[in-house]
């Protein structure tokens, strides 16, 4: 009951987090999808599979708190949670730059798919590839972090 | 630890709820089953909000208040703030730019059914989440109304101190204000000359709306920077309120050109909104 508490004001606080950057960012053509990348790292980093029913019920909560349709994040977490169970122990033969452009590009496609449901009239193909690229720095951000501060961060990609 | 592949049966499940996602996800799309939960959940959120800014921060504000002996002069000065922005309000309401009073159909509807007397009430800002303001088609903002109609607030026009910002369409706890923007949002305008009019429909793009017209039909000049008006015709809104100016003009085919209308009301710029229906 505590670790799903835990999670589950994890999950706000990044989302709430998200939101607010999402503002300032959305001015620049700019879509980073903080919540769904914390959730890949958390499925990633997991020790066992994770189930469909959690993943699903993960991503109705985030529909829920982040306004958006019920089921979108939903079937974007079931299809990322799917996946990455799948290629869990193939991912342990990429290079650091191979997963960060797993997550950059998975991410592009969670950006895409959620700007078609939402914002379907203003769907910009600018805005996705910008997202690509910056999305992808900021992987490759995060594991140099992880590798150069390993003491300081104490996550390891 | 090596984690194993999803197993068939797995792989059957993740198919099922996926499909179930989906299916929940156009059912969220085409009907407004989920909307009760939606505007249950805010409710809570905004409510919650309140509550624990009253027991955390109120307290504080108030002790810091205490201290400095100047509570009257806050609460003066919040009375005042208050009182400027319902003044706002009233400016633009009886400004010689609109022409709310000179609708003739609400000076009929005022003198001789005593239907409308040219009052309003007014609300407080409540939820709007700027994200999907400035990215995506659904624009909305709940607001609550410090007043009681005997006939409810759906369809009554809401508008700041620039202007109008869209209509009620839901009442639960708070009003659901459909913003002019929002894309299912269609607003009749028409040009000052009455030479011209149109449906402006919501672009998704904050303070934006789209007018497209066959100019094989309308064959008025327009030009950039001119202003539209409401033309009354949809019921909801008055005629003769200004709306917005034209930002630029897209000739998409001989027989379809379309207007980008940038509107004078913004629903990010005040926290106070008045509610008019006539």
């Amino acid at each position: 009951m505590n670790r799903l508490i835990k999670k589950l004001l994890i999950i706000v606080f990044i989302n709430f987090i998200d939101q607010n950057i999402a503002g300032f960012f959305s001015d620049l053509l700019i879509i980073i999808p903080l919540t769904f990348l914390a959730y890949s790292l958390y499925v990633y980093r997991s020790d066992n599979n994770i189930g469909a029913i959690e993943a699903f019920l993960a991503g109705l909560f985030i529909d829920l708190i982040s306004d958006s349709y019920f089921g979108l994040n939903a079937i974007i977490f079931c299809l990322i949670t799917y996946v990455i169970n799948s290629y869990a122990n193939a991912f342990k033969l990429f290079s650091y730059l191979q997963i960060c452009l797993f997550f950059g590009l998975s991410s592009t496609a969670y950006v895409g798919f959620t700007q078609l449901v939402i914002n379907l009239y203003n769907f910009s193909y600018l805005i996705l590839f910008v997202s690509a690229i910056v999305n992808i720095i900021f992987c490759v951000l995060i594991a140099a972090i992880s590798v150069y501060f390993p003491r300081n961060v104490k996550m390891k990609i | 630890m090596a984690r194993i592949s999803p197993t068939p049966s797995q792989k059957i499940t993740f198919f099922f709820i996926t499909a179930l996602g989906a299916f929940i996800l156009y059912l969220d799309i085409t009907t407004n089953n989920f909307d009760i939960i939606k505007h249950g959940f805010k409710s809570i959120k905004i409510s919650s909000v309140y509550i624990v800014k009253n027991l955390s921060i109120e307290p504080i504000k108030s002790l810091i208040n205490l201290s400095r002996s100047k509570n009257e002069l806050i609460q003066e000065n919040k009375n005042l703030k208050k009182a400027l922005d319902k003044s706002y309000l009233n400016n633009y309401l009886i400004s010689r730019d609109n022409i709310f009073f000179k609708d003739e159909e609400i000076i009929r509807k005022a003198y001789k059914d005593g239907e409308y007397s040219f009052e309003y009430d007014i609300a407080q800002l409540r939820y709007i989440n700027p994200n999907m303001y400035k990215c995506c088609d659904k624009h909305r903002m709940f607001i609550e109304v410090t007043g009681t109609s005997e006939h409810g607030y759906k369809e009554s026009i809401v508008f700041n101190s620039s202007g109008i910002v869209g209509q009620i369409i839901d009442k639960s706890k708070f009003s659901e204000v459909l913003l002019l923007t929002d894309i299912t949002h269609s607003l009749p305008i028409k040009s000052e000359s009455n030479e011209f009019f149109c449906n402006a429909n919501g672009s998704g793009k904050q303070e934006i709306i789209i007018c497209s017209y066959n100019p094989l039909v309308w064959n008025e000049d327009i030009v950039l920077d001119q202003i539209f008006y409401t033309s009354g015709l949809g019921g909801i809104y008055p005629k003769n309120i200004k709306v917005g100016y034209i930002k630029s003009i897209e000739k998409i085919s001989s027989n379809l050109t379309n207007l980008e209308i940038k509107l004078f009301a913004d629903p990010l710029d005040d926290n106070l909104f008045g509610v008019l229906k006539y």
